[in-house]
């Protein structure tokens, strides 16, 4: 069987080359579309508020006057060596976007935590209940978080529900913290500090918006769970672990979601695309200070460097999330060789 | 039958079409039977089916019957105000409060420049509705038929493989790009517009249903009534219609209902952070981000555009959740048996899914 | 009317047992889906003795499955629906226990083998982790850690005349695990722990290998392989009573063999009761020591095996033996009956044989239909459903 550790290394290592043929393609398109589809990039990049001064010194400065195959050369080049251009202001983008990724990272975390811990034993409880009134309660619960845009969930949260329950709504913290912040995680650095009251105050912080995050996107978990757990439930094998001896709890959730979770996992890994996108506007409404508040900010402003250099990092993420979960699901199924 | 008995002449002809046209007749007739029999099963996707047509024909009744038109001289509309009229404001002292909550002749509330609020939820409905269909729609359209090239010919060693491979790696790039982010990236750069925003999305959501596409044909490829069929002689084309065909198209309804959906939330989206519709154009995300810090003043400026946004998209997955289980093919069996119950074999059949 | 009391029957290994481990009585299935409601079982009533190997037989459809289902709960309860009966189980009405006192019930009490093992196991797993998990639930229950029936701790003695009370050998009834059951350090019992009890268990079932075999996946063994392992799961929980659903139906003929042996020998080591299901009556005629044959959810025959196949009381049963292909019926085709087996929704009024049966009359279409009676002149316990059953002899 092809399952050795010596397997699993060739199999990591071609998904990894995999991915660095997705990301030169996806530098390739960003390429594309932000200097070659838009005529006078310049005019765009400049905000509409340039001077023609602005504009020659933006020309000169991206080489927009050389031809086409040097520019990209050149393109590549400068996104190798981490130099992602600037904000208008001058601020660096690469910079930025990684010392805010850590908070990103932090609430992303937190919202998958919190779609697992709920959204899974929805979806095993509307499959095993399959036809009755819990699963149409379930079915309608996750299909209005799906229905409900994220925006709007977003400002109820924060604006309507947030003060009534009394919890915070803006930013990671109370006030500025005054320890060092080795992770940039506001939870984990106050762990790390020992500090108590801060662990607190930043897991406060967390809910809201992690709730929002999660909410929206508690549908995938518990649609994709109860779609696979539907699957199984009729399996012979479930019926050996019923007839063994087995609690209908260790049934449903050691014998039937041990199988069901091999595609819930991965699903869960092809969704982190649509939580970076989600992030963009929660972490805005609830002032959290990572890198969807900076994409949304940019692109507001008119940051083109920064609204490019965002998109460039969530691809760079998107993939990453995808190998993550094409590599567990070769590991949770035993049937997969790993080729 | 009447067709033997008059075999010679027109009367042949005649009495020919009309049997093929009661069969059709008699089949709709079952196939609706089946439908309703179907639904009173599934009480939830009875609720989204009965929304969805619901607000289809009202986007549609308002499409024909623009909020301005006359017949015979007697001004009809079927939204109760001008969406856009700037209706006077009751004073009370010098003081104008202009966002009034619902009452009697504003059902919903009016807005701060006192527009009627249902007016403008009403007419924003054909606009998002449509948006909705169509960018779905064409997403289906051209993913799909890049997915059904990648799938269906893509025998290694030929000209096909190729192009499927290319289609395939082109598409494993776009998927990269999440789909929000980069359509916020494209409409900034392309102007901000409603058109620009289309034209982002549409960008971004074909990728999906090229790999739901690929997914499908490949699974029903590997069949063996495909084999079957190429066995027999069957022409590649016509395994395509009949066969593949007809086969991936229960998935790809149930994901398009659902899609619109996705597809309005992702404009309204775009619309709420300010680079999609112009900021008075009534359109349901444009509204809710223009009093979302009133929301604990002028709740209702804010609630209603978004409970149209929620019963919509809840009504589309709705129908699209139900039909994804009605369409399963181990329900259909057991559906279509127990409209003809025949022998012993139907029971076992039901047998097999009762145990255990 | 059951088969007359258990005192007067020998058992298998020609000693007297006491009260049925396993009472069947009036057990009526139905299937509820959309239009139709079809009847899976009607009125079924059997005995099963401890010590001794029952079968059913019959065609496709006729409720044989069902019937094993319904015995230990198996059957999703939408859409089968016990419409009436009880299944006495020594001496509790599992029809009547709480779902939530079911899991105690089997594995140690009734324990069962399926037909397909290519889905009988759990494909995620290991051999070793689904073999130690069964001898673990066991351990736990023998020690008082978990509640549960608990297998007995001896073999019957049959030397006795007087067989032995269910309440005595098949000790304790459901129980809570009281305090005096954790004596000394109770610990988790570990899944290593059973190693040696799973080795035990794969070599009981003859695999040479067992080694390696416990370490393998279930993909990657073969079917009678897993119909083994399957078959050691379900003894490493010592079950008063193996219900064993068409185990063989889908093996190859040589594997088919090959376990078969297995379970008769198993069956005179560690005297466990069986149910044996089957639709091959010569599976049937070497296995049980009585038959049951079911016709359309109803038990139409019931008897020591080899008197039921000698002297058939049931038009049925004579067709059904007359159409099963033997070396001595070289010439000809082979015999079957006309029509066809009946829709279990709209089944015929009175005998669900009558519309195809050679013996049949007006009598035979009414309401209700022939029950289970004691023919005379056949062994000891041979019952039938015909009111006709001594003109069946006569048939062709």
């Amino acid at each position: 069987m092809g399952r050795s550790k010596g397997d699993l290394v060739i199999f990591v290592s071609k998904r990894l080359i995999q991915l660095v043929a997705v990301l030169f393609g996806v530098v390739t398109i960003t390429f594309f579309f932000t200097h070659v589809a838009i005529p006078n990039p310049c005019y765009v990049w400049s905000g509409p508020r340039a001077t023609q001064a602005t504009i020659q010194q933006c020309i000169d400065k991206n080489d927009l006057d050389k031809p086409l195959l040097d520019q990209y050369v050149l393109y590549l080049g400068k996104l190798l060596s981490g130099d992602w251009s600037t904000s208008p202001r001058g601020v660096p983008v690469l910079p930025t976007i990684l010392a805010a990724f850590p908070q990103t990272l932090e609430l992303v975390v937190a919202a998958l935590f919190l779609m697992v811990v709920v959204g899974i034993p929805l979806g095993v409880i509307a499959a095993n209940n399959s036809g009755r009134w819990s699963d149409h309660l379930v079915r309608t619960f996750y299909l209005s978080g799906w229905a409900t845009p994220t925006y709007l969930g977003g400002v109820v949260l924060s604006i309507a529900i947030g003060p009534l329950v009394g919890l915070p709504h803006s930013g990671n913290f109370g006030s500025i913290p005054t320890f060092p912040e080795p992770f940039h995680m506001s939870v984990l650095d106050a762990l790390v500090n020992l500090n108590l009251p801060a662990v607190v105050d930043a897991v406060a912080h967390l809910i809201l918006p992690a709730t929002a995050l999660a909410f929206i996107n508690l549908g995938i978990a518990t649609r994709m769970t109860r779609g696979s757990m539907l699957e199984v439930l009729p399996m012979d094998y479930v019926k050996t672990a019923r007839i063994k001896g087995l609690s209908d709890f260790w049934v449903l959730y050691k014998h039937a979601l041990r199988n069901s979770l091999i595609s819930t996992v991965t699903v869960l890994g092809i969704t982190a695309g649509s939580l970076l996108s989600t992030s963009v506007v929660i972490e805005e409404i609830f002032q959290w200070p990572g890198v969807g508040r900076y994409a949304f900010e940019s692109i507001v402003k008119y940051n083109f460097n920064g609204t490019i250099g965002v998109v460039i990092f969530f691809a760079v993420g998107v993939v990453v999330a995808n190998l993550i979960a094409d590599i567990l699901y070769g590991l949770l199924d035993p049937r997969v060789e790993w080729r | 039958m009447t067709a033997r008995s008059e075999s010679t002449g027109s009367g042949a002809d005649l009495n020919r079409q009309l049997s093929r046209v009661r069969a059709w007749i008699g089949q709709l007739r079952s196939g609706t039977r089946g439908l309703y029999k179907v639904l009173r099963a599934n009480p939830l996707t009875l609720v989204g089916f009965a929304l969805v047509v619901l607000i289809t024909l009202t986007a549609v009744a308002l499409v024909i019957v623009p909020p301005t038109s006359a017949v015979f001289g007697y001004p009809i509309s079927l939204t109760p105000y001008d969406p856009n009229a700037l209706l006077p404001c009751p004073t009370v002292g010098n003081q104008s409060f202009c966002a009034q909550p619902p009452s009697l002749e504003h059902f919903f509330g009016t807005d701060r420049a006192g527009r009627d609020v249902l007016s403008r939820v009403l007419t924003a409905l054909p606009l998002d509705l449509a948006i909705g269909f169509l960018i779905a729609g064409f997403a289906l359209l051209t993913g799909g038929a890049l997915g059904l090239i990648a799938g269906f010919w893509d025998r290694p060693g030929t000209l096909g493989a190729a192009v499927s491979l290319a289609i395939m790696r082109v598409t494993d790039v776009f998927l990269a790009f999440p789909s929000l982010v980069l359509a916020l990236a494209i409409a900034a750069s392309l102007g901000r517009g409603t058109i620009p925003s289309i034209i982002a999305i549409l960008l971004t959501w074909w990728p999906y249903y090229v790999r739901l596409t690929r997914g499908e044909v490949l699974a029903v490829k590997h069949q063996p009534y495909v084999t079957a069929a190429r066995a027999a002689g069957v022409a590649e084309w016509r395994i395509l219609f009949r066969h593949v065909l007809r086969n991936i198209a229960e998935p790809l309804v149930v994901y398009f209902t659902m899609d619109v959906g996705t597809v309005l939330v992702v404009f309204s989206t775009i619309s709420f952070i300010g680079i999609g519709v112009p900021p008075n154009v009534p359109e349901w995300g444009n509204m809710i981000q223009a009093y979302s810090d009133y929301l604990l003043i002028f709740p209702w400026v804010v609630l209603f555009p978004g409970l149209a946004i929620f019963v919509t998209v809840l009504a589309f997955s709705l129908l699209g959740d139900g039909l994804r289980d009605i369409l399963d093919p181990r329900s259909r069996r057991a559906l279509s048996q127990a409209e003809t119950p025949t022998s012993a074999p139907a029971a076992t059949a039901t047998a097999a899914g009762a145990l255990g | 009317m059951l088969p007359p009391q258990p005192q007067q029957r020998r058992g298998r290994w020609g000693d007297f047992v006491a009260e049925p481990l396993l009472e069947v009585k009036g057990l009526s299935v139905d299937y509820e889906v959309g239009a139709g409601t079809f009847h899976a079982l009607s009125d079924v009533s059997l005995e099963l003795p401890a010590g001794h190997v029952v079968g059913i037989v019959g065609e496709t459809g006729c409720g044989k499955s069902t019937l094993a289902h319904a015995i230990p709960r198996l059957l999703r309860e939408p859409p089968a629906r016990i419409r009436s009966g009880e299944v006495r189980f020594r001496g509790m009405d599992l029809l009547t226990l709480p779902k939530w006192k079911l899991p105690l019930v089997r594995g140690t009490g009734i324990s069962m083998v399926f037909q397909e093992p290519i889905n009988s196991l759990n494909p995620a797993f290991r051999v070793f982790d689904q073999l130690s998990e069964a001898v673990r639930i066991r351990k736990r229950r023998e020690t008082g850690q978990a509640p549960g029936v608990v297998p007995g701790t001896e073999g019957f003695d049959y030397s006795k005349r007087e067989g032995p009370k269910p309440a005595d050998v098949l000790a304790r009834p459901l129980l809570p695990a009281g305090p005096e059951a954790r004596k000394g350090f109770s610990r988790i019992l570990h899944r290593e722990d059973f190693r040696e009890d799973a080795l035990d268990y794969l070599r009981l079932v003859r695999i040479n290998d067992p080694e390696t075999i416990l370490d393998l996946y279930p993909h990657e063994l073969s079917g009678g392989m897993r119909q083994r392992i399957m078959i050691a799961m379900a003894l490493s929980e010592k079950p008063s009573l193996l219900i064993a659903d068409e185990p063989t139906s889908a093996l190859d003929i040589t594997i088919q063999a090959q376990v078969l042996t297995l379970m008769k020998e198993l069956i005179d080591e560690i005297r466990t009761s069986i149910l044996f299901i089957s639709h091959d009556l010569g599976v049937i005629a070497e296995m049980a020591d009585d038959v049951g044959v079911m016709y359309a959810g109803h038990l139409v025959e019931y008897g020591p095996v080899n008197d039921v196949y000698e002297h058939p009381r049931h038009p049925y049963t004579k067709a059904l033996l007359r159409s099963a292909p033997n070396q001595y019926k070289a010439d000809g085709p082979l015999p079957s009956l006309s029509g066809s087996v009946p829709n279990l929704s709209r089944l015929p009024s009175g005998c669900p044989f009558h519309p195809r049966c050679p013996l049949a009359k007006p009598v035979c279409s009414d309401d209700p239909g022939p029950v289970l009676e004691v023919q005379k002149g056949t062994a000891v316990g041979h019952v039938a459903a015909c009111y006709f059953s001594e003109e069946v002899a006569g048939l062709p």
